[in-house]
């Protein structure tokens, strides 16, 4: 368990089983070093992350759990970064599911080595990161968010959602538009009139 | 009730059908006699087939029919016709056509209602749920009616309902109907896998080629057709073949950046029919990933091309400058990108024709009917004027000649005329100019034009009235959308015109797009500059104080005219007034505008019986309809106009329509003379022996328990969840099905296991607005282990985003954790407990859900649904529209706990636009409710931040 204090907390951790993978090539962002450790790579002080190929697995299909075996439930959370080089990944990737359930292991696919070292940077540098750009919406301007408001009914492109402000003067009015209104506006044909009208006055709660 | 299997006895009371034709006979009685898949051309009819159908069945009685896959339209045209053939067979069994098609009627109704019988039309997606919760017994249904079964795919909604109802019930009839022969061609075996998944055997076909149909509608009582091809104006030709040369260009573009795909039918005269865009995606779907921006920009820019191209037709001269003006501002290029990152076909010469055309169609200097006094201004309203009007006006005319000098033998049809046109937007401009068009504005106009004596000026229908009230309008608009786009896009806006600024800030307001669009081809700042010195015509067009000049000049004219003419009352609404003016008129001398609407067109040539027919724009089908209305009323004399623009792109399109549909029906018959009919799905169910081993554990070691039972596996499945495909496929590998209202999850596999289903759409916004990292974390609270699926769509690539995209961007602003990979990042290190599968498609995922519910105990569906209620709460009273909720999403200043307030504060989003401020800052605190109003409230006219 003395891993992580052992080495710098800066950087990742990277098993000499992995001499020659890609995947090092692509970790450009991040310092990393060889270092003694039952995973493959170790990305925080409780994450850690096996590779695996499923060209491999298929060849060896009892390796990867000798490997998480290895790992004697250290870490809470064990990514099992896998990479995707075959076509007919179904049977695999099934019964792969199963295993994640079973033993504990987050699956994370890959499709290329670029990717997968991506995604051993990101884990390193967001080992502190608060989830706050995953928990509420990220800022945008204001038009975006008109935008985004009138786009969200379906058929309503941006266009047309230009053509609604911009006739309306303001939401509140486009809002408050009736149908016969609307459909002067060049572009809103009877669908989108019908849509656009519908989902403003559509009530929130179904009753029953 | 009981569902009797036998046909009508001739005791029974004699149903009146309303079939006149020969063709339309033969089908209902071929339909009668066994289950089929009934393939009509469009126009011949269907609905009046179905009805006609339902009836016969409606007047046994005693028996309980669904009508899956109508739409609300369809839904009361059959419902009418229903109530009207009762009425007039005077059979007392008849009960009508029952709707079962909202989450509002609850669960007691519907039980009721089943049990009582009758006709019903049921939305698919509750069908399959009162199916599965054996709410609506399958066996005990009469028979089914399928309606639309072109769109019916092998994972779909309504193939689900069949399979479903064919399982339980061997006996009850299934007929299935379709009026588009077009998606039967795509695809391998296309008729034989509809027709296997509907478990049909007998394809019957009717074109309108087909012997009867043609002899039905060919005899002596044919339809009069006269057919006037209209000129385009040289403007209109010009702009035109410059939309055709941008496809053409966007195509070879296309072509060049997809190599290695079939392309043959990447063809100019293909991509101007809408199915073009399908064909496009559905051969990049698989490597959408690997496809470039500017590829995926270009399949958008066609779509947007051909909109225009359509507009062209249909709109006058004023609304088309004004929509291109939308489209410009719209396309704008995003702040700080590269000439890389805009549509290319903006580039072209072609484009800047384009739009330079359709402005002089409005004004210019160089064509004017008055070429005094205003040449110095250089400016000058030209108002082209659709040459279809005018033609338009001379058939009225004609029309009332004709009435006159030969008033109609004793004849059963109305002296009325219709005119038929493609959309409402067009019936609107075509009644407008009708009103207006003898609306005499020259003697304000030009008093020097004395040529002409004053009655034969006013002869002469022109729409010049309606013209110059547009263009005032327009010019008042434009006034305000330059600042609109000035205060919506004020970035780019700086950016464009950064380098040449004229003058004053009132010029750089009133800007025309058109110029906006000459300095983004860059490197032209030298020449626009030049330009405005020469005092170029559309410069100086542009600039606001001669739009002032211009309006002042309309003007008084509009002022005279509204004092002359008050009776003409066309406003923005023209049904402002309605109830002032409403009463009835006779249907002897009426001039009708509608669009084209499908089957109801059907009605609307019962209804008004007119004499003459208008076709303002080219429709196979309502030729047809028109057809099937003159043969079946041999005493009403009909009068077809049908006019369309000469060389253009619509009457290509109206052809290629033609030819398509015929070449549909040959392949049908075609494949139809092939197919093999040996169908195998009896045997689907599973051994017993082999479902009962399935839940042994051979493993019996230390303690484990023999448990071994033949119950079924389950799945609890939320009801939402009934849109996608997978609850179909679960079922399909004998699961069973439990539709709930989940509040957490959406699929409980196990007592253990919750899964929530995202695909990869549903995770970018899930992600972007937070609602994903509740979901798990309310998951993570009540269930050991709790999923996340990412599914992927089965004909898409199996990959996430291009990665390739994103290298650019991390050397520059490094982990900017906007992509979908460092957010996957983020959601795992929050939840280090939440494990994620990986699903190529739905399919894939029934299979992953049987492998997990292996050796495992079945989940208890009403543990699942108390599963995160709050105590007490009512889990029916949860469910919620999902459109307005992401549109209130989309709102600064909502969060999610702002939201679930207001949603239960408020009845829709119209009301929370107009809630007050007072109200919104005590619901959700003072900041957000001032955000929500400033949203709501904030004009996009004034002046705001943005300059």
């Amino acid at each position: 368990q003395a891993l992580p204090s052992r080495a710098g907390p800066s950087s990742i951790l990277v098993s000499p089983r992995q001499k020659g993978n890609p995947i090092l090539a692509n970790i450009r962002s991040m310092p990393w070093e060889y270092s003694d450790i039952p995973a493959d790579y170790v990305l925080g002080a409780t994450t850690c992350a096996l590779f695996l190929s499923l060209k491999y697995h298929r060849l060896h299909p009892e390796y990867i759990y000798s490997r998480i075996r290895a790992l004697q439930g250290k870490y809470n959370l064990r990514i099992l970064l896998t990479m995707v080089d075959i076509q007919n990944h179904e049977e695999s990737l099934r019964e792969l599911s199963k295993t994640s359930l079973i033993n504990n292991v987050t699956i994370i696919l890959t499709w290329s080595a670029a990717e997968a070292g991506r995604y051993l940077e990101l884990y390193k540098s967001y080992e502190h990161a608060a989830p706050t750009s995953i928990r509420a919406q990220g800022a945008t301007s204001l038009s975006d968010k008109l935008v985004e408001f009138i786009t969200v009914p379906r058929s309503i492109n941006k266009t047309d959602a230009v053509g609604l402000v911009s006739n309306f003067g303001s939401l509140r009015t486009a809002v408050n538009a009736r149908p016969e209104e609307i459909a002067l506006i060049a572009g809103w044909g009877e669908k989108k009139v019908q849509r656009w009208c519908q989902a403003v006055r559509q009530p929130f709660r179904v009753k029953k | 009730m009981s569902a009797p299997d036998d046909p009508i006895t001739p005791a029974e009371p004699p149903v009146r059908l309303s079939l006149p034709l020969e063709y339309q006979q033969d089908v209902f009685h071929e339909l009668r006699e066994e289950d089929a898949l009934l393939v009509l051309a469009r126009g011949l009819g269907l609905l009046r087939l179905v009805t006609n159908l339902l009836h016969s069945y409606d007047a046994a009685g005693n028996n309980l029919i669904l009508l899956v896959g109508a739409d609300d339209r369809e839904n009361g045209w059959i419902g009418e016709a229903l109530a009207e053939q009762a009425a007039v067979s005077g059979s007392s069994k008849c009960r009508g056509l029952k709707l079962v098609n909202t989450d509002l009627m609850s669960v007691g109704t519907r039980e009721k209602l089943y049990t009582g019988g009758g006709i019903f039309s049921i939305t698919s997606r509750i069908l399959i749920v009162d199916f599965l919760s054996t709410l609506l017994d399958a066996s005990k249904v009469t028979g089914m009616i399928v309606l639309h079964s072109e769109r019916l795919g092998a994972t779909s909604q309504e193939a689900f309902i069949v399979r479903m109802y064919r399982q339980k019930n061997k006996a009850g009839f299934l007929k299935a109907f379709a009026d588009q022969p077009e998606p039967f061609t795509s695809g391998f075996q296309p008729l034989t896998n509809i027709m296997r998944n509907l478990f049909l055997r007998k394809p019957i076909l009717y074109p309108r080629f087909h012997v009867t149909v043609a002899k039905s509608l060919e005899g002596k009582r044919k339809a009069e057709v006269i057919e006037l091809e209209v000129p385009m104006t040289d403007a209109m030709r010009d702009i035109q073949n410059g939309v055709l040369e941008c496809v053409e260009v966007s195509i070879a573009e296309l072509r060049k950046g997809n190599t290695g795909l079939e392309m043959e039918d990447w063809t100019l005269d293909s991509a101007l029919h809408r199915s073009f865009d399908t064909i496009v995606r559905r051969q990049l779907d698989p490597v959408w990933h690997r496809t470039s921006f500017r590829t995926k920009q270009i399949v958008r820019d066609l779509s947007l091309l051909r909109t225009i191209l359509h507009s062209l037709l249909t709109f006058d001269a004023v609304s088309f400058n004004k929509y291109l003006d939308t489209v410009l501002a719209a396309s704008a290029p995003p702040p700080g990108s590269t000439r890389q990152s805009q549509s290319p076909w903006l580039f072209l010469d072609a484009a800047h024709t384009l739009f330079d055309t359709a402005k002089r169609r409005v004004y210019t200097g160089k064509i004017t009917e008055e070429p005094v006094a205003r040449d110095k201004d250089g400016l000058n309203p030209v108002l082209e004027s659709m040459p279809k009007w005018d033609l338009l006006a001379e058939i009225l005319e004609e029309v009332e000649r004709d009435l006159y000098l030969n008033p109609q033998p004793q004849d059963e049809s109305n002296g009325s005329i219709l005119i038929m046109c493609g959309d409402q937007g067009t019936c609107r401009q075509l009644r407008e100019f009708l009103q207006t068009m003898h609306v005499d504005d020259d003697e304000v106009q030009d008093p020097d034009d004395d040529g002409v004596p004053d009655e034969l000026r006013e002869k002469k229908p022109s729409a010049k009235f309606m013209m110059r009230r547009k263009l005032r309008n327009y010019l008042q608009w434009k006034r305000d959308f330059a600042r609109v786009s000035s205060n919506l896009f004020a970035e780019n806006q700086k950016a464009i015109n950064g380098t040449t600024s004229h003058g004053g800030g009132q010029a750089s307001r009133g800007r025309a797009p058109p110029n906006k669009r000459r300095r983004m081809r860059g490197g032209g700042n030298m020449n626009g500059a030049q330009r405005a010195a020469n005092g170029s015509v559309h410069v100086a067009g542009d600039k606001d104080a001669h739009i002032q000049a211009l309006m002042q000049e309309l003007a008084p004219a509009e002022t005279e005219d509204t004092a002359a003419t008050k009776a003409i009352d066309i406003g923005a609404d023209p049904l402002d007034n309605m109830e002032d003016y409403y009463e009835l008129y006779s249907m002897t001398d009426l001039i009708l505008i509608h669009p084209y609407d499908g089957d109801m067109d059907d009605h609307l040539l019962e209804e008004v019986k007119p004499r003459y027919v208008i076709m303002y724009e080219p429709d196979a089908a309502f030729i047809r309809r028109i057809e099937v209305y003159r043969s079946s009323h041999g005493s009403r004399q009909v009068r077809v106009y049908f006019m369309y623009y000469g060389g253009s792109v619509e009457e290509q399109r109206y052809l290629s329509a033609v030819r398509r549909e015929k070449d549909a029906f040959t392949k049908l018959i075609r494949e139809r003379g092939n197919m093999a009919l040996t169908f195998g799905h009896e045997a689907a169910n599973l051994d017993p022996q082999e479902s009962f081993l399935r839940t042994v554990n051979t493993r019996i070691a230390g303690g484990g328990r023999l448990a071994a039972t033949a119950e079924p596996p389950r799945v609890v499945v939320d009801v939402r969840e009934f849109r996608s495909s997978l609850p179909s496929l679960l079922h399909g590998r004998n699961m069973v099905v439990i539709p709930c209202q989940l509040t957490v999850g959406d699929y409980i596999v196990t007592p253990e296991i919750a899964v929530e289903r995202k695909s990869i759409k549903d995770l970018i916004s899930s992600f972007s607005d937070g609602r994903l990292y509740n979901q798990a974390e309310t998951m993570l609270q009540h269930y050991k282990s709790p999923m996340l699926l990412i599914e992927f769509d089965a004909q898409k690539a199996f990959t996430l985003e291009p990665f390739a995209d994103l290298s650019s961007m991390i050397g520059t602003s490094s982990m900017v954790g906007s992509d979908l990979q460092s957010k996957l990042v983020l959601l795992c290190l929050a939840f280090p407990k939440l494990r994620i599968i990986w699903s190529s498609s739905p399919y894939q995922t029934a299979e992953i859900f049987e492998e997990l519910k292996k050796k495992q105990d079945e989940p208890d569906p009403i543990r699942a649904v108390q599963i995160g209620l709050e105590s007490g709460e009512d889990p029916e009273g949860r469910t919620f529209n999902q459109t307005p909720q992401d549109m209130l999403r989309a709102v600064p200043g909502v969060t999610s706990k702002a939201l679930q307030r207001l949603i239960l504060k408020y009845e829709n989003v119209l009301e929370v636009a107009n809630a007050g401020d007072d109200e919104l800052s005590a619901l959700v605190g003072r900041e957000n409710g001032r955000q929500i109003r400033g949203f709501f409230d904030r004009s996009v006219w004034d002046d705001g931040s943005g300059e």
